[in-house]
């Protein structure tokens, strides 16, 4: 049995996410290790040092404007008066009691109820935001640098290439390390969170991670709308496959980046 | 089926196609062709000054790789005879000629994306013998006329505000930084701190989740919860 945790859209949303931060991640790379045969591998289906920064621009730009239809559609629900307090993905109160909770958890204590959305995965949200705005704009003004030079000193350039590039690391870093160590490395979730993909959540987890939620949709009786049956085994092999690429992906990203970070000229 | 699956690993082997080419290449850069972007007619040679003779005295010779370095900030108009102010910066500076730019200006050769990255040679910027000081007044890279000698051989539309970019970039990480550029300086320490504290306490945050997760029980199908 299963439950719904991410509507089609959401799924899209987070479908179109990670194309285009994979593609990002892999042609900055491709670039910052241009001098390594790591670097050089990685760029070679894009074609190279000089087409990873085209496709890098294009890529990024399509990013902020996938960022701008989130906001317009998160603004639309929320007019529509879709989403609840408890729906929300506002940090409350509650998140900071839940957080300390999680902490007592970890040393033996019992484990917080939570609602829909814990706090962690809250901060997952408010970091895309974060990250969006420091990368897309550090990214804009890198886009055209001549251009930018027309509206303040050439020597912010220089910053922002290295805001960009830290950025990137605290992005690369924390989706690749610690998003994929919840999402797969977890005893709850191993092999893989379902929630986004094929399938959608696995019930008995929910239930036992987030017994809130679960009673508060008892409640209303909007439990029963939420409930899917299991998927086909042939959609979550897919699912399996492009997820867990992606995780393979960004830990060779990783491991390749820190084995030859001593080898590139900055 | 199976032609299928052939003809899908054909396509996916094409990906690595690319990686004798970079063997074949007759240039050593993979990503710039030589005088790429530059629409001058001028010739450069990869041996700036000129080829070494390999001369058994030279040894001795060498400057200290840590003798001359350099920052935006150390031109002082005052100091008598500034090589910064003179038609020739190497008028009378021994084995000159025999020597490549980088050898005798380590830090200048590292410190430079244009250089490292996108291939440029010295001279596409600092120009032909003789090389002046960069605020000698003729120099073409004295800031007045940077953005429209130099830069925009390459950069179509270069602005002097664009010319102010450090094309030697200082290590945003030293002292030295502080004072040159205080607020480079300041931003990049700012974004480390923030990817250090970031990074240090989710990746702890989730190292002991993780591990704590292997002593609580997996929920099982058909199988009533606990806790
Ligand atoms: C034999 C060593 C040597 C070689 C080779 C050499 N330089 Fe120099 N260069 C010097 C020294 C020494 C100075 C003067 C430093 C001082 O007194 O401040 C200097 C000064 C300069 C300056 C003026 C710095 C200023 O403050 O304005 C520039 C520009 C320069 N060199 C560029 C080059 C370029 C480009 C090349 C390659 C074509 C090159 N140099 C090759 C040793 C060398
Ligand atoms: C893209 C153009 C460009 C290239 C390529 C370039 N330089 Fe420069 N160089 C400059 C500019 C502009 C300055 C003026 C100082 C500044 O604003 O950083 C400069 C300054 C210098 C100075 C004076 C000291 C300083 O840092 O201010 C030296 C020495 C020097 N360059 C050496 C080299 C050497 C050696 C190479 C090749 C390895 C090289 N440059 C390649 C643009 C260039
Ligand atoms: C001989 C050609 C040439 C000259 C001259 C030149 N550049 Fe560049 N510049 C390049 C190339 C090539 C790139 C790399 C573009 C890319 O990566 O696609 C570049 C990139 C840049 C960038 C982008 C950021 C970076 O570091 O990669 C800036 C900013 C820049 N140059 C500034 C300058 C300034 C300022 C001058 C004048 C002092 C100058 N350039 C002179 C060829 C040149």
């Amino acid at each position: 049995m299963r439950i719904r945790r991410f509507t089609p859209i959401q799924k899209t949303f987070h479908l179109l996410l990670i194309i285009t931060f994979m593609t990002q991640a892999v042609t900055g790379m491709a670039r910052m290790y241009e001098s390594t045969l790591f670097g050089k591998a990685l760029g070679a289906p894009f074609g190279g040092y000089v087409n990873c920064l085209a496709i890098h621009k294009v890529v990024g730009v399509a990013m902020l404007l996938l960022f701008v239809c989130h906001i317009i559609y998160a603004v639309i629900l929320v007019l529509a008066g879709k989403v609840q307090s408890h729906d929300s993905l506002l940090p409350k109160l509650r998140d900071i009691k839940e957080f300390f909770g999680h902490l007592r958890w970890m040393m033996g204590g019992k484990l917080p109820r939570f609602e829909r959305w814990a706090y962690w995965e809250k901060f997952d949200y408010w970091a895309v935001f974060w990250g969006m705005v420091l990368l897309g704009r550090t990214g804009l003004l890198l886009f055209d640098p001549v251009q930018t030079a027309r509206y303040m000193d050439g020597s912010e350039l220089n910053i922002a290439l290295w805001m960009h590039r830290l950025e990137a690391g605290l992005a690369m870093g924390y989706i690749f390390l610690v998003h994929f160590s919840v999402i797969v490395l977890r005893k709850h979730s191993f092999p893989m969170d379902q929630a986004m993909w094929g399938k959608d959540a696995d019930y008995k987890t929910v239930k036992l991670e987030r017994p809130e939620w679960i009673e508060r949709l008892e409640n209303t009786g909007k439990l029963d709308g939420l409930i899917v049956k299991d998927s086909s085994p042939v959609l979550t092999t897919f699912s399996y496959l492009i997820g867990l690429g992606g995780v393979i992906l960004g830990v060779y990203l990783v491991i390749g980046g820190l084995m030859n970070a001593h080898l590139i000229p900055w | 089926m199976q032609r299928k699956l052939i003809l899908y690993a054909l396509l996916l082997m094409g990906i690595f196609l690319a990686a004798p080419s970079w063997a074949q290449e007759e240039v050593t850069s993979g990503s710039y062709r030589y005088k790429d972007r530059e629409s001058s007619t001028g010739e450069y040679d990869k041996y700036e000054v000129r080829p070494g003779r390999g001369t058994p005295f030279l040894q001795w010779n060498t400057i200290p790789k840590d003798v001359i370095g350099y920052s935006q900030g150390n031109v002082n108009v005052n100091r008598p005879g500034n090589i910064s102010f003179k038609a020739d910066a190497h008028a009378g500076i021994a084995n000159y000629r025999f020597k490549r730019c980088g050898d005798c200006h380590v830090e200048e050769a590292k410190n430079n994306r244009h250089v490292t990255r996108a291939d440029i040679a010295c001279r596409q910027c600092h120009g032909g013998e003789p090389i002046s000081g960069i605020n000698y007044y003729y120099s073409q890279l004295n800031p007045i006329r940077r953005h429209a000698y130099v830069c925009a051989k390459c950069h179509q539309g270069a602005s002097a505000s664009f010319a102010r970019y450090l094309v030697h970039e200082p290590n945003p990480f030293v002292k030295a930084t502080l004072t040159d550029f205080p607020k480079f300086y300041y931003s990049a320490w700012a974004m480390l701190l923030l990817v250090i504290v970031t990074l240090g306490f989710f990746l702890s945050h989730t190292g002991i989740w993780v591990i704590r997760d292997l002593f609580t029980r997996k929920p099982e199908r058909g199988v009533d919860d606990e806790d």
